[in-house]
């Protein structure tokens, strides 16, 4: 089984925005991938003229909603990066129990989803001194012209990569483990990534790939 | 839904698969473009709540109860090699803003089972081929909710579904398994989208879509513009018999809707007024957001069914006729209260200040039943002749109902107001049943062929359809009176059900257009009045046997005015008020039961 894997074109988001913009991709994301029995909800987001689909479940959407907290917490630490979040469906296969390894599950990646986004920081007051590597947006307090300008072509960008996932999700199907019964809602097991506060984005990269299970890693 | 099982063949669960792929393909896209059927079905028919179950575990997407029009397209008859073509027009005002309206396609879904003529011989797909179908397709239906919710036409759906406010245009479907292709202007601002197929070994299943990718050259927005247009011969006019007898209270009922429109709208556009309305009607309540389309309620009299004020009808009508939907998109909160708990509730839709002046919960509570006519009852407080609401405690909400059957045979009788309006609205219903009822037939029959012709019958005509819708309900209403298990048989869950089937007559387009909106404000009152009535007979065995007990029961279960109930004496004269309104009562529901057969006495047994 290989892993697929699905690099979303980047959006430049504005730091109070990143909450809504990933609420929206990983929901979508999850939400086509999560095969057991939902019940959709649709979401309107407040910013943006989008509607998109949860699966309608609490546990997910709290898991989702403290990995976005985590990440919003590692952006204010770590300004003007462009950053990288994984959200990646695995498969479980245990490993022999050995008396030794107690805890060696594996996991075998299937899929993978990189949602690429730069931030630019532009808070309200305070952001006159800080320059961006690539963002387009300038530092000082923009003219509403300008802030609806680029909020319209956030919401084209969002909108296509809404538009960039559903058609992921319709091309690669084969991949997609068979549906294991008696599971919740979302019944394949995922993992949100987001870059650590440690240290570099490759070093995260790194460490997945160990976990991964994939046999070229494997020793 | 056991795919996992092993009980059948796999060319049976392929098949299995496929067809509920349709039905639920066809659910999604009315659930996500369709808002008057969303409405009908709002109020939670009981009896599909099981079938919603069953149906909702496919393809693991739980979509709610499907619209009962649903129901109607018939899958079986089609060929699954057919494909499902499912246009979702928009109805909007044509530039010139003369009223007419015209429909445009703004998607076409098409779902197609391709299946090669020749199967090459092929032993590699396992039995678990059709399991990976399943999950293949489950992703399918999950990129096609998610879709929708991309399209533009996505927008205009969520505005006339949510908001408050009346529109000057409307979306509605058409089901069939050909369509005439685009033109060609059409085509160039539209855009296809095909999602991938899903191998359902050894053929596909395709869904495609072509869209408008923009709507802003629709003159879409809020109708606020109300028309005057002048009716002279509604059916609570002079000239109309107000004193025709009712062929069956059910019918009755249904049909007033009609009388009103057809006679309305000389010349009837698909969309004109008597649209607005009926699908309006259907979750009722035509709540405060209703009235402001008839511009200032209070400055209408009793409504048609009144008979009393020729006047406001017109009015009330003239103004409504320009807008689309004025109804349609009131939410149906008021009525929904009212369904409840019909004869006592208090808390009518609070829309119109001048019933709230009037400070009379029971006119508060037939108000919300006929949305276009927003004033049933007077609102200039001549209670005294019209309405006995005002003279009634607020208790005394189910004695309404009861009128129409009482009074029944003896219109002229002013003792219970309130019962002469309801007996009215009857009325209004008989009459105005008449003038369509052939129409109405004539297109019901020709729309059992749901080939798809009957697209082009549909389209072709336009008053017919408004008989056509009109009959098409009362037929399927009568026909779900037995199925139903519903206190009153005039609740409105009746009426949405039976709607909707009869907008699955005719295979949904413009059904979904006229069926639903084919409850007309008098019925509502209609069914409001005497599904109270029901109520009070079924709640009141000793009633029916013994008139005597008449007298006790009203003593009991009715307080009139401000005399006390429960101890069942009374001031001599009061008592023979009462008696006499008793037995006018039993007699509507006597002339109510010869009319609708054992429907309505079964019921009472309950």
């Amino acid at each position: 089984m290989n892993c697929e894997v699905c690099q979303l074109n980047e959006l430049e988001v504005e730091h109070f925005e990143i909450r809504e913009v990933l609420r929206c991709i990983l929901h979508t994301v999850v939400f086509h991938r999560a095969l057991g029995l939902v019940r959709p909800k649709d979401i309107d987001l407040e910013l943006f003229e989008i509607t998109y689909v949860q699966c309608g479940d609490a546990e997910l959407e709290k898991k989702i909603d403290e990995k976005i907290d985590q990440f919003i917490g590692w952006v204010e630490k770590h300004p003007n990066k462009k950053s990288q979040i994984c959200l990646s469906f695995y498969e479980v296969k245990n490993r022999q129990p050995s008396w030794f390894i107690a805890n060696k599950v594996e996991r075998l990646y299937w899929e993978q989803w990189y949602i690429n986004l730069n931030v630019a920081q532009h808070t309200k007051a305070h952001s006159s001194k800080s320059h961006h590597s690539k963002v387009v947006v300038d530092p000082r307090e923009s003219a509403p012209e300008e802030r609806s300008a680029r909020r319209a072509a956030l919401e084209a960008s969002l909108r296509e990569v809404l538009f960039q996932i559903i058609k992921f999700v319709n091309e690669k199907k084969d991949h997609v483990p068979p549906i294991p019964t008696l599971e919740g809602v979302v019944c394949f097991p995922f993992e949100i990534t987001i870059p650590s506060s440690s240290d570099s984005f490759g070093m995260d990269i790194f460490k997945r790939m160990l976990q991964t299970g994939h046999p070229t890693m494997l020793s | 839904m056991d795919l996992h099982g092993n009980s059948q063949p796999e060319p049976g669960k392929l098949e299995q698969i496929v067809y509920q792929f349709r039905v639920k393909s066809l659910h999604m896209i009315l659930d996500s473009r369709v808002p008057s059927l969303r409405r009908h079905d709002r109020s939670g028919d009981l009896s599909s709540a099981s079938r919603a179950r069953k149906s909702e575990r496919w393809f693991n997407l739980a979509l709610g109860d499907r619209p009962a029009a649903l129901d109607n397209v018939n899958f079986w008859h089609r060929s699954p090699m057919d494909p499902m073509i499912i246009d979702v027009i928009l109805v909007h005002e044509g530039s010139k803003s003369t009223g007419e309206y015209i429909e445009t396609v703004i998607e076409r879904w098409v779902v197609q089972y391709e299946y090669p003529r020749v199967v090459a011989a092929q032993t590699g797909e396992s039995s678990a081929s059709y399991k990976k179908t399943y999950k293949k397709s489950i992703i399918l239906l999950r990129a096609l909710y998610s879709q929708m919710r991309l399209l533009p036409a996505y927008r205009i759906f969520r505005q006339l579904s949510t908001s408050s406010q009346t529109y000057n245009f409307d979306i509605i479907y058409k089901v069939s398994s050909f369509s005439d292709p685009f033109s060609r202007a059409d085509e160039e601002v539209m855009e296809e989208y095909s999602f991938t197929p899903v191998e359902t070994f050894p053929g596909h299943l395709c869904i495609s879509v072509t869209y408008r990718t923009t709507l802003s050259d629709f003159n879409l927005e809020h109708s606020t513009s109300l028309l005057p247009k002048i009716i002279t011969d509604y059916v609570g006019s002079p000239n109309t018999d107000p004193l025709r007898s009712i062929p069956s209270s059910e019918k009755g009922v249904r049909a007033i809707s009609f009388p009103l429109r057809g006679v309305r709208a000389p010349s009837p556009g698909p969309f004109q007024r008597p649209h607005s309305w009926t699908s309006g009607f259907h979750r009722a309540a035509f709540s405060a957001q209703s009235q402001p389309i008839v511009g200032s309620p209070p400055a209408y009299r009793p409504s048609p069914m009144q008979y009393d004020y020729p006047s406001p009808p017109t009015d009330i009508y003239g103004n409504r006729v320009q807008n689309y939907r004025p109804p349609i998109h009131q939410k149906a909160i008021s009525y929904d209260d009212y369904q409840l708990s019909p004869p006592f509730s208090p808390s009518p839709s609070p829309s119109s200040p001048s019933y709230i002046a009037s400070g009379n919960p029971m006119q508060k509570r037939v108000r919300p039943e006929t949305a276009p006519v927003s004033i049933p009852l007077p609102i200039t407080g001549r209670s005294s002749r019209h309405l006995s609401p005002s003279s009634f405690d607020p208790n005394r909400s189910s004695l309404p109902p009861l009128s129409p059957r009482s009074r029944r045979a003896d219109p002229s009788s002013q003792e219970s107001p309130s019962g002469i309006t309801s007996f009215r609205k009857i009325e209004a219903l008989r009459s105005g049943e008449v003038q369509n009822h052939y129409a109405g037939h004539k297109l019901i029959r020709d729309s059992k062929d749901d080939s798809g012709r009957f697209s082009g019958l549909l389209s072709s005509s336009g008053s017919p359809r408004i008989g056509f819708s009109r009959s098409s309900s009362r037929l399927s209403f009568q026909d779900d009176m037995d199925d139903n298990d519903f206190s009153c048989p005039f609740d409105v869950d009746d009426v949405d059900t039976l709607d909707l089937q009869a907008s699955q007559n005719l295979d949904g387009r413009k059904a979904s257009e006229f069926t639903s909106q084919s409850l007309p404000i008098g019925r509502k009152s209609q069914d409001a009045a005497v599904g109270v009535l029901v109520h009070m007979l079924r709640t009141a065995p000793p009633l029916r046997q013994d008139s005597s007990c008449y007298s006790s029961h009203s003593m009991k279960t009715e307080p009139e005015g401000g005399m006390a109930t429960a101890s069942g004496f009374f001031m001599p004269r009061k008592t023979a008020d009462a008696l006499d309104e008793l037995r006018s009562y039993r007699e509507m529901k006597d002339l109510l039961l010869s009319k609708s057969g054992t429907r309505v006495v079964s019921k009472e047994e309950a």
